[in-house]
Formats: structure tokens, sequence, C-alpha cells
């Protein structure tokens, strides 16, 4: 999973005429040639990624506590929720307040007319053409009954890293991170991992 | 890559370095050298013992003038010739009688040796040699050869190089010790 995320990126490469310029600042003879340093750097450069892979792990940069969404609500709530708590999605919790699936702006898109894969100017489009609103139909339903099941989750041992990987495999904008009985510890979304790697990026 | 091609080369030198780094690579050496040709000519000469000797010149190029080299640490000037010497004193033992063997053994095994220690220090390898072909007055010191002047003559040099190298404020020496 981690392979897969550091081939889409391309790493920072250095030219032999950027060791030769560095060499020129550092008095002495430096006992190396351009070619045999970048050489050594690349070597470096991909131990490092590893390693930066690893120290961030997804406790750090997770968002908790995490709001969540009875699976019995109805949809009213659900989108007022929502929206007062100013997310596009939640997970689902059942009875026990286990994470059983997910509930977002893309499943409430779905049902009113978007489709699968959607947008939202299509239901523009069919609330232009419709009288009555197209979200009406959706007043009889609970989260359980548009929510994505079984949700996509991960433990809290997993790295930042991982967790950027599962996103970008699955498809998917948010991570719930559980604890061994499946209850919410937290939740990762793309937005907290472009803040952590942010800061890691700002510390040295 | 294919085998002619890869003699054409790859890369380049690394930069020439600036003036200060080769005043005091002029300096170091000379105050190394003085200081083992002083010992030899001047304390030894009348002793029949000796103090100095060719591969000197080549570690001074390491210690004075290339002193951020891995070869040019004290592990590897000590470490380099001491092991060498042992290699080429008793290469001489074994096989003495055929000098252009002898030679060619004691400098290859030097240099294996060297790099199973790390302490490949190049210099090293004329220790060993000199050790075959060094004539009367090195052969006739046997296994002292490895103390004096060699292993002696390292350490001297290797005080002057800490001496030195550290007075300028941008150099400094070693980069380690073991």
């Amino acid at each position: 999973m981690v392979d897969s995320l550091s081939e889409g990126c391309a790493l920072p490469d250095i030219s032999e005429q950027d060791v030769l310029e560095a060499m020129k600042t550092i008095p002495g003879y430096i006992d190396i040639t351009p070619a045999d340093f970048r050489e050594v750097y690349r070597v470096a450069l991909v131990a490092a990624q590893k390693r930066i892979m690893t120290i961030v792990k997804v406790t750090d940069i997770m968002s908790s506590p995490v709001h969540t969404i009875q699976k019995s609500m109805d949809l009213v709530r659900t989108a007022k929720l929502l929206a007062e708590r100013r997310v596009s999605g939640a997970p689902v919790v059942d009875d026990h307040g286990k994470v059983v699936g997910m509930v977002s702006e893309k499943d409430f898109l779905v049902r009113m007319g978007a489709g699968q894969g959607g947008s939202f100017i299509l239901i523009v489009a069919t609330c232009l053409k419709s009288k009555g609103c197209v979200a009406a139909p959706l007043r009889k339903l609970t989260a359980g009954d548009i929510m994505n099941s079984p949700a996509i989750t991960a433990r809290e041992d997993i790295s930042a890293a991982k967790a950027a990987a599962l996103l970008m495999e699955r498809g998917i904008n948010r991570l719930p991170i559980i604890d061994s009985n499946g209850h919410p510890l937290g939740i990762v979304t793309r937005s907290d991992l472009v803040r952590g790697y942010g800061r890691l990026g700002t510390k040295e | 890559m294919r085998y002619l091609q890869k003699m054409g080369g790859h890369s380049q030198g690394p930069p020439r370095v600036g003036p200060i780094e080769v005043m005091w690579s002029g300096i170091g050496s000379l105050l190394g050298m003085a200081a083992v040709g002083l010992i030899h000519f001047k304390l030894l000469d009348s002793t029949g013992q000796i103090m100095i000797i060719g591969s000197f010149g080549a570690s001074a190029v390491l210690i004075y003038g290339a002193i951020r080299s891995p070869l040019a640490q004290p592990r590897n000037l000590i470490g380099g010739h001491v092991l060498s010497a042992l290699v080429g004193v008793t290469i001489f033992k074994l096989l003495g009688g055929q000098p252009w063997l002898a030679g060619s053994v004691a400098v290859s095994l030097a240099i294996v040796v060297m790099h199973l220690t790390k302490t490949l220090h190049p210099p090293g390898g004329a220790t060993a040699l000199i050790a075959v072909i060094g004539g009367d007055a090195v052969h006739g010191l046997g296994y002292l050869y490895v103390l004096m002047p060699v292993g002696l003559g390292a350490v001297v040099m290797l005080v002057i190089a800490l001496v030195v190298n550290n007075i300028p404020k941008e150099r400094r020496y070693p980069e380690f010790w073991f």
C-alpha cells in the first residue's frame, strides 16, 4: 500500500551539478565524485522516505472525538447534524456504538437523482425541471438506509501513510479509526492528512 | 552497461579546494614530514635505526591534504600501516626468495586485510611492499619493522596532524577515531 503511494510521488532528485555546487561551499577536499554522492543520496532518500512514512501515526493527525450518526436517525436530522457540525460525512453507528457504515453528502446526492458518480449540478438541473423538492423522497428514510456499508475502517496503530494509501486505493475521503470493539476513536480525512504532513514539513 | 563504455568514465572530479585549504595542506605536510625526518636523520642515523619510509610521503597527502577522507582517519592511518607491515614482514619471511611473488602477494594481501578490518589506507600497500623490497636495512629489522619505523612513524605523523589540522577555524580532524 505504502509502495503504491511512493511510486505515485516523484522523488526530489538532485543533479551532479547540484552536488558539485554544494561541494564548492564546503571547505576541504571531499573524497567522493558527484556521481557517487548522488548514488548515496538516492538510496538514503528512499530510506528517509520510508522512515517519514511511518513516523506519523494516524492518532497524531486524526480528528477526535468523532461525530457519529445513529443508524436509526432519520435523514432530516442526519442532514441537519452534518450541516451543524460542518462535516460532509460521518460514521454511522448501531445501538451498541459500533461503526457499521458511512454516510456522506454523496449518498444524499445519489438518492436525489445525481446517480452514481453524479454531480451537484445534475441535481440542480433535475430540480429546475421538477416541481417539488427532489430531496422530498428522502424524508422517510434513515441514515441506515442510505449509508455505505460495511464501513472501511482502520485500527489506531496504522501509520498516517497507510491511511493515506487506503483513502487513495478505496477512493474514499474519510477513514474512521476504531478500537478493538469497533467503537470509533476518531476519523482521518484527506485534509487531516494534508495538515499532518504539512506540519511535518515545517518542523525541519 | 557495456564493458568498453564503462572505460569512458561517467562523472567528474570534485572541485578544486580553496587557497586556505591548499596552504594548510602544505604547512601540515611540511611539519609532519619534518618531524619524522628529524627523528630519522638527526637522532637515529648513528644508531642504525630508521624512522622514515617512503610510504609516509603518501600518508602525508591524505592526513594533511584530504583530511575529511575516510582513508585519512586515525584508524586507517595507524591500522593500515601496522597491519600492512605485519603482512609485509610475514610474506617476506615466507616468500622472500622470490621477490616478485613476495612483493605482489604482500601488497594484495595487505589490501585484503585492510579492507576486512576497515583500515584501508593506500600508503599501507607501500608499507607492505617496502617490507619486501626495502633492502637489508629493512629486512634486518624483522617484526620490529612493524613498531619502528612503521608504527611509531605513523603515530608521530598523527600527532602533527591533530595539532596542525585543527588550527584553522574551518578545518577539523579527525572525522572519527575508531
